[in-house]
């Protein structure tokens, strides 16, 4: 009556699902050790990360261009390297996958390479790297050289080539070559030989087999060792031979395609099921039924594959199979064939069935009621047989019959009795020990359809119609208890035996449990406690207090309390129309909504949306009819199909993985994230500070089940929720150190073993910046500190003149006084004797003539008037005429205009004066002279003074120095001068100063 | 040489070396500073002291010691050369053997059990880079490690010391006929940090910067009339905190900061040697009038040669079992090097009183 649909579905992933494909025409695929998908399509390479294609087709400039071009193979080199081949470009390369560089690998080969000759790459266990031309032979990658050569151990006889492609036998660490029509080749890494038919030392039963010579083609040995060796005679012929040559049975639905096919390739899963596939070609082994399957391209079929050519399978680390194929990538595993959940497509060829009822039978048989079809039964492994039920219909009218053929509710009483509700208030009983059937009628119920029929605690039939009569039968007879006037679609019997009534447009009613009494009744429309919606459609009990009513969203109603909460959208349910419910028994409420199946999970809130790639295929059709069965397993049927599953099949069994940081936006702009994760820490410009981080867990099974948390350290005190949300934005952040950490939690609640970060450094802009802080507190306390020094030094220049000026006033004053004090106690002393008293006198004169002049000195020194040359020259020529003139000598008195310039601190200036004033007193008084010659010049930044007379001069060496001699050389050291005394007997003096001045 | 320079000396040598125990004992994550290190962890108080006091402010310590060695050699070159090597080899050579071979003997024993021989590798202090047990490592590597990489590190002094000595007449020879040249080369050599073999081109300036000064009869009492200590220190400071606020804040990656940070290393250095020199009078005179502080100065060399690997290891076991402590890494630097030198202080004392003969042969006649 109905088909199963035999193999596994397939999950499509293509450039129209708007996650960054290329192209559709997918040639390789790799999974990397972190857990990224790198695909080779016919635009190039790129790496999916479960949530988008990130496009590698651009590379750095001053390195080989990535051609973006029919990337065929992807393989594995050392660390964030990979070997990739663009045959059409007749291009090999290494591409590092940090750096973003590509190199290209060139090919050295010692004869002229055939004219379509194609290229594949091979890596074996030992690592190295082949390149296998058709028509050509091997070449092996030379890590020396960079090339790829000729130099391989491997020499085959003359006039064998291996025109395809080798398979390594890593356990017997032999290779096999399938060499065209010359026969199979077998090179021995042990003894590094190469064995053919002729040279068998080793008596490889299978080098001697000549069934395959002819165009042979393809070799492949299996985890059971089977050897899979397939050769174009007239046909494409595919054996299986064990290790003895002996020929098995194992090839059944691989040989019998009728269409034209090219299967290439072979792929061996984890758990030993072999994939074959190629052009037209797809296969794979059903342990099941000890056979291939074969996937015909099939377009609009939900569970199938469409495919020209499959380019690769491969299996990644969740046991996921991945195809490359020219119609896009396709996702298929274990778990989506039929042994955890199953997806039943009635027969197309039949005419459709409505499911509107499931019940399981005490013997753990499902029976199925369809509208029009009658009952359907399934055997316990869900095989259907033909049941009894209308194996003794008795005679009655067409529409009668038609009518107990259209059933709405299946219910089996206590006493094993199934109850089947049908069309028109009829009803069958079926007695499943007599397998007799009751055609009956209620006519309590005025012909209206029985909806729904359960049964209560003391063993009541309860029904529900399709005009809204409440019944019970108790036995004996029926009895309406209330009539609602809308389709009642189900009857809750709570833990109370209060009854809860689904309908179809009056929302939820709440009976007592004689069914007379309206307790209580929710609506869309009341004020308080309102249901999303008033039609409802299933009912279920949560827990002791709380029923789920599926109206709309679902709403969870307090039966304590008459609360109502919702779930909705916005709570992760996957749309507003909650069709069926159905708990299971760890409390978890599955789900049929008009967008597909999820799972409510009340512990933590968290709803998982279950689709195409779970196994969930035909969600959408079965809307109608739920059912609990004894063993946990939960069915969903509707429209020709039903599912089938047991919630245990998607409880994750392993941990999820880290959370990868899949690739960090720049003010716009992508930054390869490889490298940047090779980084201690990402350190960025103050500018640079508005970025994207997206992330995600490499988990291709998971992915959209997963919650991501976040947090930004140094932003974010607590972690963030994403939900399934990979990607978060900051803008204008401050500069500083940042610590972006997420991880990832699944449905379950398990989380992810690590929590990954990434450092982020936002260096502030220079003038924020601690060094330039710095530098700008050093200047300010440099410059207070010489602020400092310069108030300190005006008061030691303060100090130092008030100690001089009283030395001075000591030296000259009080000395000259003291001897004044004297000269007149003695006068006083000698007051008769005029002579000695005009002595004192005179001596008192002179005293205070001197002592007037040192003043004068000091005053005219310390007044700030005289601080200029000019003044201190005037002083000096006013000295010598004074001084010379009444000595009547000749004055000469030469000064150049740049000892006007010059510049002498007031000590310094005193110094100078004196020691001009002495000299020339010297000759004025001392030397005799008639003329005297006074030059003041400045020269290099020294102060010249000559004084010179033509007098009687003297010997310097014989000179007293404790007179005023000594006073004026003194006087030169303190000025850092040089002083020179240059004289003769009556040659005349000269006396020379040379002071340094600024 | 007057009194107040000799207290000076003696003060300033045991100074230079209590601090560095501080400039050993850092717990950053970079565990071997040089004048161009940046700081690759965020900059906290901890992680700028740390730096700032490590790398910056203790770095003049080396300088010093290599200019007083130079100026008390030169004053005492009375002696003939074959007579002053034997006495350095019994003041340098002697006691860097033996204490060599007690750090290698010390290490061994701790590689012997599980537990503090997780500390000795985890300290990484092995300066050929080979953390390995010395079972695994084998009598080469010991030797090696015995003659010429001490795991007891701070030896490279004595060693490089020892050096100078034996070059001395040639630094006194060219110092004679062309100190400038002599001076602006070694000084070139300090800038670029350069090693020929067991010549260590970072103490040849200061070396032969105390010799001349000797011989020229320079009073290092003496501050230089251009100099102002006040103006040295605050650059002395300032230049430590900004060179310390770049090696967090510059990119590591580029040679320029390195090479900024590392001229701002040398200019930090030569203006601590200055200001601290000339500007502690006070405090040396009050310090050295402290019977207390002049006792301890006696174990100066004790505590130089001692305080490594004891320092590192002490540092790696505390920072693993007290990190529960607030602050702890800042705690434990403040903390650890001042309980390793008193340690040391505690240990040398006992080992003079009750062992002379010994302690006189492992400080090489120093102390006494």
């Amino acid at each position: 009556m109905f088909a199963q649909q035999e193999g596994f579905g397939f999950l499509r992933i293509g450039t129209e699902d708007g996650l960054g494909m290329a192209s559709n025409v997918a040639y390789s695929i790799y999974q990397d050790e972190r857990g990224f998908m790198w695909v080779g399509t016919a635009n190039g390479l790129q790496r999916f990360d479960g949530n988008r294609f990130i496009n590698y087709g651009t590379s750095r400039a001053g390195t080989d261009e990535l051609p973006m071009a029919d990337l065929t193979q992807i393989i594995p080199g050392n660390a964030h390297e990979l070997w990739l081949l663009f045959p059409t470009r007749n291009t090999v390369g290494l591409f590092n996958t940090q750096k973003l560089k590509f190199s290209h690998i060139p090919i050295h080969t010692t004869r002229s390479i055939p004219a379509r000759s194609s290229m594949k790459l091979y890596k074996d266990s030992r690592g190295n790297i082949y390149l296998h031309m058709l028509k050509y032979g091997m070449l092996k990658y030379n890590p020396e050289k960079k090339a790829f050569t000729d130099d391989t151990e491997m020499k085959f006889p003359k006039g064998w080539i291996s025109e395809h492609f080798f398979y390594e036998d890593t356990i017997k660490r032999q290779f096999w070559f399938p060499c065209a029509d010359s026969g199979l080749a077998v090179y021995d890494m042990a003894s590094k030989k190469m064995f053919t038919r002729r040279n068998n030392p080793l008596n490889i039963p299978l080098l001697n087999e000549t069934v395959f010579n002819q165009g042979l083609s393809e070799i492949h040995i299996d985890k059971q060792r089977r050897y899979w060796i397939f050769n174009w005679a007239n046909k494409h012929m595919r054996r299986c031979f064990d290790y003895s040559g002996k020929q098995l049975p194992d090839t059944v639905g691989i040989n019998s395609n009728p269409q034209y096919e090219e299967t290439r390739f072979f792929f061996e899963t984890k758990n030993g099921v072999l994939w074959l596939y190629g052009n037209n070609s797809l296969y794979s082994f059903n342990k099941r039924l000890n056979r291939f399957i074969y996937y015909k391209s099939t377009f609009g079929n939900t569970l199938s594959i469409q495919y020209e050519s499959v380019h690769q399978i491969i299996e990644d680390k969740e046991s996921n199979i991945w195809l490359a194929t020219d119609n896009g990538l396709y996702m298929t595993g274990e778990h989506s064939g039929p042994a955890d959940i199953s997806n039943y497509l009635f027969s197309e060829e039949k005419r459709g069935i409505e499911i509107t009822d499931m019940i399981e039978l005490g013997n753990g048989e499902r029976w199925l009621s369809t509208w029009g079809g009658g009952v359907i039964s399934l055997k316990k492994n869900l095989k259907s047989y033909t049941n009894k039920v209308y194996d003794h219909m008795p005679p009655m009218g067409e529409e009668n019959r038609i009518n107990y053929r259209q059933t709405w509710s299946l219910y089996q009483h206590t006493d094993g009795r199934v109850w089947i509700g049908c069309q028109a208030g009829k009803y069958m009983i079926y007695d499943t020990a007599l397998k007799k059937t009751y055609f009956l009628e209620a006519r309590e119920l005025e012909k209206s359809t029985i909806r729904f029929i359960t049964g209560d605690s003391k063993g009541n039939i309860w029904m529900s119609t399709q005009q809204g009569h409440i019944a019970r039968y108790d036995g004996r007879k029926f009895t309406v208890t209330k009539k609602l006037g809308t389709i009642v679609r189900k009857i809750l019997i709570d833990n109370e035996g209060l009854l809860w009534l689904a309908t179809f447009d009056q929302g939820l009613y709440c009976l007592s449990a004689d069914g007379a009494r309206i307790l209580r009744h929710y609506t869309s429309g009341s004020p308080d406690n309102s249901l999303f919606q008033t039609g409802g459609a299933d009912i279920d009990q949560l827990n002791d207090s709380t029923l789920v009513f599926a109206a709309g969203a679902m709403s969870f109603i307090n039966k304590k309390t008459g609360k109502v909460r919702w779930l909705t959208i916005e709570d992760g349910l996957p749309g507003n129309s909650v069709l069926r419910i159905r708990k299971d028994d760890k409390g978890n409420l599955w789900m049929i909504t008009k967008n597909g199946l999820c799972r409510y999970n009340p512990n933590n809130n968290r709803v998982t949306v279950y689709g195409r790639k779970d196994g969930i295929m035909i969600s959408n059709l079965t809307t109608e009819a739920d059912l609990k069965c004894s063993d946990g397993s939960i069915m969903f049927g509707g429209a020709n199909g039903f599912i089938f599953f047991h919630p245990s099949a998607f409880t994750n069994k392993v941990q999820p993985p880290d959370v990868a940081i899949t690739d960090f936006k720049l003010l716009n702009a992508f930054i390869p994230v490889d490298s940047l994760l090779g980084l201690p820490e990402v350190r960025l410009q103050s500018y640079q500070n508005t970025f994207s981080i997206y992330f995600s867990a490499l988990s291709y099974m998971q992915r959209d089940k997963l919650t991501y948390y976040y947090k930004m350290e140094g932003i974010d005190k607590d972690w963030i929720k994403a939900d399934r949300i990979t990607q978060v934005n900051y803008s204008h952040i401050q500069p500083g150190n940042y610590v972006f950490k997420t991880y990832c939690e699944d449905n379950d609640g398990n989380r992810s073993g690590n929590i990954v970060s990434l450092n982020i450094y936002i260096r502030p802009p220079f003038w924020r910046t601690g060094w330039f802080i710095s530098i700008l507190l050093t200047i300010i306390v440099l410059v207070a500190y010489g602020m400092h020094r310069l108030r300190l030094n005006k008061f030691i220049a303060v100090e130092k003149i008030r100690n001089r000026v009283s030395r001075d006033l000591h030296d000259d004053m009080g000395s000259t006084l003291s001897t004044i004090n004297i000269l007149s106690s003695m006068a006083k002393a000698r007051l008769d004797d005029k002579l000695k008293i005009g002595e004192y006198l005179n001596k008192i004169s002179d005293n205070s003539q001197r002592m007037m002049e040192a003043m004068d000195d000091i005053v005219w020194s310390i007044k700030p008037a005289n601080d200029s040359m000019q003044k201190t020259v005037a002083r000096m020529r006013e000295f010598a005429t004074n001084v010379l003139e009444a000595k009547n000598i000749e004055i000469e008195f030469r000064v150049t205009e740049s000892v006007y310039d010059v510049k002498l601190d007031m000590e310094a200036r005193k110094d100078f004066f004196l020691i001009f004033k002495e000299a020339v007193n010297n000759a004025a008084k001392y030397s005799k002279c008639t003329k005297a010659s006074i030059t003041i010049y400045e020269e290099n930044k020294r102060l010249y003074l000559s004084v010179s007379d033509n007098g009687i001069g003297f010997n310097p060496d014989l000179a007293d120095s404790g007179n005023g001699l000594g006073n004026i050389r003194k006087r030169a050291d303190a000025l850092h001068g040089n002083l020179q005394i240059i004289s003769g007997q009556e040659e005349g003096t000269t006396v020379k100063l040379i002071i340094p001045v600024s | 040489m007057s009194r107040l320079l000799s207290l000076k000396f003696r003060f300033f040598t045991f100074i230079s070396i209590t601090m560095l125990a501080y400039v050993h004992g850092y717990n950053l994550n970079n565990n071997y500073l040089s004048p161009f290190s940046m700081v690759d962890e965020p900059l906290t108080f901890t992680t700028f002291f740390e730096y700032l006091t490590a790398n910056g402010l203790l770095r003049f310590r080396i300088p010093l010691l290599f200019l007083i060695s130079g100026y008390l050699f030169a004053y005492n070159d009375h002696r003939s050369y074959g007579a002053t090597i034997r006495k350095r080899f019994k003041t340098l050579v002697i006691p860097y053997l033996l204490w060599s071979a007690l750090a290698l003997l010390f290490t061994f024993l701790l590689q012997q059990i599980p537990f503090t021989a997780e500390i000795v590798a985890g300290s990484r202090i092995d300066q050929l880079g080979n953390n390995r047990p010395y079972i695994e490592i084998g009598w080469a590597g010991v030797l090696s490690r015995w003659i010429m990489a001490p795991i007891d590190y701070p030896l490279w002094f004595i060693l490089a010391l020892f050096v100078y000595n034996l070059l001395y007449p040639f630094i006194r020879w060219v110092l004679a006929r062309a100190p400038f040249a002599w001076l602006l080369f070694t000084f070139l050599l300090w800038l670029i940090l350069i090693q020929f073999w067991i010549i260590d081109g970072s103490g040849l300036f200061f070396f032969s910067l105390g010799i001349w000064l000797q011989k020229k009869n320079y009073n290092p009492e003496k501050k230089p009339s251009w100099m102002s200590v006040g103006v040295s220190f605050i650059l002395f400071i300032g230049i430590c905190t900004i060179k310390t606020f770049m090696a967090f804040e510059l990119d590591s990656e580029l040679f320029l900061s390195r090479l900024l940070v590392a001229i701002l290393f040398k200019i930090a250095v030569l203006c601590g040697l200055l200001s601290i020199w000339f500007g502690s009078d006070e405090v040396v005179k009050w310090a050295m009038s402290k019977k207390w502080f002049h006792q301890l100065s006696g174990y100066a060399f004790f505590i130089f040669a001692a305080h490594v690997p004891l320092l590192p290891y002490t540092m790696h076991f505390a920072m693993k079992y007290f990190s529960f402590l607030p602050y702890y890494r800042l705690t434990l630097y403040l903390v650890v090097p001042g309980l390793i030198v008193l340690f040391c202080i505690l240990s040398g004392s006992l080992l003079k009183r009750y062992l002379p003969k010994f302690y006189l042969l492992l400080t090489g006649g120093r102390g006494f």
